[in-house]
């Protein structure tokens, strides 16, 4: 394994402000419709552009006409690739990993479509409105080819998704550690089931959006982008265009949602910078929301063939996974195909201690959406296998679902523990997680009430599922877990003359408030008031720090780590400035709550902005050599993975006539070490199960098997409503990390990636008295009835 | 179609008279947006599914993206920027703020909105009343609690 320096420590926090459920800063500009999102921005002159998308799953494309279009009211421009291809190749994606495949999107199908939705041409108009009848009137002579759907057939298949590919496998890889054959064949009970995962979306309120502009007496591209990762964006973009990162901006403004789906670079984007370069003008194109439920990237589309075997006392011996991931027609950037298969792989063992692995994932490409990032990304469906198979065991051994995860849970006495896939858990609540899941279900009671039910013929059923999550995800963890990728963050931190804070960070927020978490850490940092402190996240690549923005639960951890890395030097500063002026050692003096006083003798104390104000002005207050500047600027790239832990468990009734199910109750047990807001990981845990409620009972980008999606709108793919998801029990646990900054740890993702299990194995509790167990999701009425009603 | 092809339009926004020149065509969502300049009505999915372009016309909650400019002409319309208490949040807004109603924001108009037309009709509402009615509204943040807590504060602070 691969260990890359340099690795970051972050100066030890005093807490106020951290671990207050603070009221959001940003929350007036949102609560009162000023804030800015892509939509609303006005840039002037603007022309505004659409796609004409492929109908077709599969075609060779055979001509364009875009005659009638081009000659249509207000339009200025229509392009397909013959006009793109010259420009930039498109979206190339692939990963540092042997075997890998890479694939080209063009930024507009070049001869041959892939996927229903595909850009196959654009059309700039002077409205929305006129760009939509022009490119309704361009004509295109497709022929349509064999799509290739399912993802487990296109393993062997010998039609290809994409003809610049030999075949349709992406990747395929494989570890066998210790001697798993060898374990599940002495195993005294050995569980095993396919686990067909659908495939899913992000799908935030807010859809895809971006302005592209050019100046060519500067020759600077501007692209306002609702993106989640600015920085990386630009990076991106240079590459794909060939544009010098220095001559392009881009802008994020308020993004309404992401998800993961937002951290990712398209072909629309691309196409809106050629064009506007092209026509000197600002182009604008606003996406709608069919054009974002086929072609904004998908998630989740896994197959699982997992088998575990235990020992007569219900100890884990071994465990068997493989693993078919649906990449669709091309990789995307910077995820790639293999987001959902390695991600699987990634943390297959989880909080379990396994001895002996085997572990394929294989990753295909289909004729589908490009797969893309999605919370809780390859985690969320090796989750439902693996915490299925731990139920299913269980009732084979005779033992609660709490108990055989006590006995297989990495325990309290083997921290450090380093897994057989070589993951290092520092520490971790994982035996506590089943406890306080267990006493906060009343589990004997839940029994009780389960029986006296069965015999009314109602179906009750609880079901459990226990995780961790790697989180501050930075260069330790992405070599760690095969993406072999390098990723950092960066703020800085300037105290002005009058002691008040500006901190600039390359974390974005797409809704997790890191404006009010980070200025909590700033304002612990350098002992100031929150009012005082300011942060401005990611909104421009022209003024804030470089770093990959906000994914992967690691916008607290980093952001946090980066400021308190930053702020030092500051606060040394300003202490050795204050001894000076107080005429005592820099030891002796304390920094809180915007004073620094002698220890022990508050009334020898200087205001923060006194000092500071000394260091800018008066020459003669500081040290001879300081520089008379207060701004700071530090990474962070955590030296130990950060893992979080918890659990959920559910309890949920299911009516055998109609197929319904009605949750009663969601216990969520979360660590994430110490807690920055408790009130924001509260809303971060609710949002997750919610969307896990969507994964698990109502959302599916179906595709029929000529590759047609069958969910294009609201209407279709249905997302929870106020009346589908519960209220929620919320239990913290708190073991800081040894390492991360202040003993943070990441949790964007945990609901996502855990509670799809816990649902699943709440419904198949209750399916228990019929012998039969769902596997295939969505659980739609119609699976339910399969079974209660045959 | 023409762009010369408009329509006289005539209302009343938050109390202020707006007149204004629309193609028939165009949504009243995007009459408020693009015309007036009142960015805070979102536009979600243009299927009237969603709930985040919800405005009052004449009191009632109605999608903004599924009714005609030209249908409004002559009505009373409120939109998140009406409110306000001048440049303060209102009681509602605050609540959202107290609860952590809202992560990003996108679709938070729709529910204050939806909320206010509840309030309205029925200043007491019960939980399960607030959760229902507020099930006409997407959010892909907040999971819907914290949303149904705060219009419960402010519908138990009122009553």
């Amino acid at each position: 394994m691969t260990v890359v320096e340099p690795h970051h420590v972050a100066p030890p926090l005093n807490p106020q402000l951290v671990g207050k459920s603070v009221e959001r800063t940003e929350d007036p500009g949102l609560l009162s419709g000023r804030a800015e999102y892509i939509a609303d921005l006005v840039v002037p002159g603007a022309l505004h552009a659409a796609f004409f998308r492929s109908p077709h799953g599969h075609a060779r494309i055979t001509t364009i006409d875009t005659a009638a279009a081009a000659a249509a009211p207000g339009v200025h421009l229509v392009w397909t690739a013959a006009n793109t291809a010259p420009l930039s190749d498109g979206i190339a994606a692939s990963l540092p990993i042997d075997g890998m495949k890479p694939t080209v999107q063009p930024v507009l199908a070049d001869g041959t479509a892939r996927f229903v939705g595909e850009p196959l041409a654009v059309v700039v108009a002077d409205s929305p409105h006129l760009a939509e009848d022009a490119r309704d009137l361009i004509v295109a002579d497709l022929e349509p080819l064999e799509a290739i759907i399912d993802t487990e057939a296109a393993v062997e298949a010998t039609g290809r998704a994409n003809d610049t590919l030999e075949d349709n496998v992406i990747l395929d890889s494989e570890r066998v550690l210790g001697d798993p054959d060898g374990g599940l064949a002495d195993a005294a009970v050995r569980v095993s089931d396919r686990f067909v995962n659908q495939r899913y979306a992000a799908v935030p309120i807010e859809t895809r959006g971006c302005i592209g502009d050019y100046d060519w007496s500067t020759g600077k591209l501007t692209l306002w982008s609702s993106t989640q990762m600015p920085h990386f964006f630009r990076t991106m973009l240079s590459g794909q265009l060939g544009v010098p990162e220095h001559k392009i901006e881009v802008i994020a403004p308020r993004v309404g949602g992401g998800f993961g789906a937002k951290a990712c670079l398209f072909p629309e984007e691309l196409a809106i910078l050629l064009v506007a370069r092209e026509l000197g003008r600002p182009v604008r194109w606003i996406e709608d929301r069919r054009e974002n439920l086929l072609s904004a990237s998908h998630a989740k589309q896994q197959v699982n063939e997992m088998e575990l075997g235990f020992s007569a006392d219900g100890k884990l011996v071994a465990l068997a996974n493989r693993v078919v991931g649906d990449g669709g027609a091309y990789n995307s950037l910077p995820w790639t195909a293999v987001v959902e298969a390695m991600g699987a792989s990634g943390n297959i063992t989880s909080v379990y201690d396994v001895p002996k692995l085997r572990d394929r994932h294989i990753t295909v490409a289909t004729n589908k959406c490009p797969t893309g990032a999605y919370r809780g990304i390859g985690w969320t469906a090796p989750q439902i296998a693996r915490e299925g198979l731990m139920e299913r065991a269980a009732r084979e051994l005779g033992i609660s679902p709490f108990e055989i995860r006590r006995r297989n849970v990495v325990q309290p006495e083997q921290f450090p523990y380093t897994t057989i896939t070589g993951l290092e858990y520092t520490e971790g609540s994982y035996r506590e997680s089943v406890d306080a899941l267990e006493e906060a279900v009343g589990y004997e009671a839940f029994l009780e009430r389960q029986r006296a039910g069965r015999e009314h013929g109602r179906l009750l059923g609880l079901g459990v599922s226990i995780f961790n999550e790697i989180t501050g995800i930075a260069t330790r963890a992405c070599f760690d877990t095969g993406f072999n990728v390098t990723t950092h963050d960066t703020s800085t931190v300037r105290m002005e003359p009058s002691g008040t804070v500006t901190v600039t960070t390359s974390i974005t927020s797409q809704g997790q408030g890191q404006e009010t978490t980070l200025a909590q850490v700033a304002a612990d940092s350098l002992g100031v008031a929150l009012e005082n402190v300011v942060v401005t996240t990611a909104s421009s690549t022209n003024t804030t720090t470089y770093g990959m923005g906000t994914w992967g639960s690691r916008g607290a951890v980093l952001g946090a780590g980066s400021i308190m890395r930053a702020s030092e030097p500051i606060r040394e500063k300003l202490l050795r400035t204050a001894a000076l002026m107080l005429e005592v050692a820099t030891e002796d003096l304390t920094l809180e709550n915007g004073t620094i006083s002698v220890t022990g003798a508050p009334d020898r104390s200087l205001a923060v902005g006194d000092v500071a104000g000394a260091i800018y002005f008066a020459a003669e207050a500081r040290p001879p050599d300081m520089d008379p500047t207060l701004e700071s600027t530090a990474t962070y790239d955590g030296a130990e993975l950060a893992y979080s832990n918890g659990g959920q468990a559910v309890i949920l009734e299911l009516d055998p006539g109609t197929g319904l199910v009605e949750i009663e109750k969601v216990v969520i047990v979360e660590d994430c070490g110490t807690v920055i807001n408790p009130m924001i990981v509260e809303g971060q845990l609710r949002g997750g199960v919610a969307q896990a409620i969507g994964g698990v009972f109502l959302e599916h980008m179906a595709y029929d098997e000529q590759g047609q999606l069958l969910s294009t709108t609201f209407l279709d793919y249905l997302l929870p409503s106020a009346t589908d998801v519960p209220d929620m029990e919320i239990i913290h646990l708190e073991t800081p990390s040894r390492s991360s900054p202040g003993g943070i740890k990441g949790m964007g993702e945990s609901s996502m990636l855990s509670t799809p299990a816990a649902i699943v194995n709440a419904v198949n509790d209750a399916l228990v008295p019929f012998g039969r167990a769902i596997t295939e999701l969505p659980i739609t009425p119609d699976r339910v009835l399969e079974i209660t009603a045959p | 179609m023409s762009t010369a092809t408009r329509t006289a339009v005539s209302f009343t926004v938050n109390g202020t008279t707006h007149e204004a020149l629309v193609e028939p065509r165009v949504t009243l969502a995007d009459v408020l947006r693009d015309e007036l300049g009142l960015t805070g009505t979102k536009v979600g999915c243009e299927q009237g599914v969603c709930g985040a372009c919800t405005v009052l016309v004449d009191g009632e909650a109605v999608r903004s993206c599924l009714m005609l400019g030209v249908q409004a002409t002559d009505s009373s319309i409120t939109t998140v920027e009406g409110l306000s208490d001048g440049p303060a949040l209102g009681p509602l807004q605050q609540a959202f703020q107290r609860h952590h109603a809202l992560q990003c924001g996108f679709c938070t108009a729709g529910f204050l909105i939806s909320t206010t037309a509840l309030l309205a009709d029925n200043p007491s509402p019960s939980r399960e009343q607030i959760r229902e009615s507020l099930s006409s509204s997407l959010c892909r943040c907040t999971g819907y609690q914290t949303i149904i807590d705060a219009v419960e504060d402010v519908a138990g602070a009122g009553s």
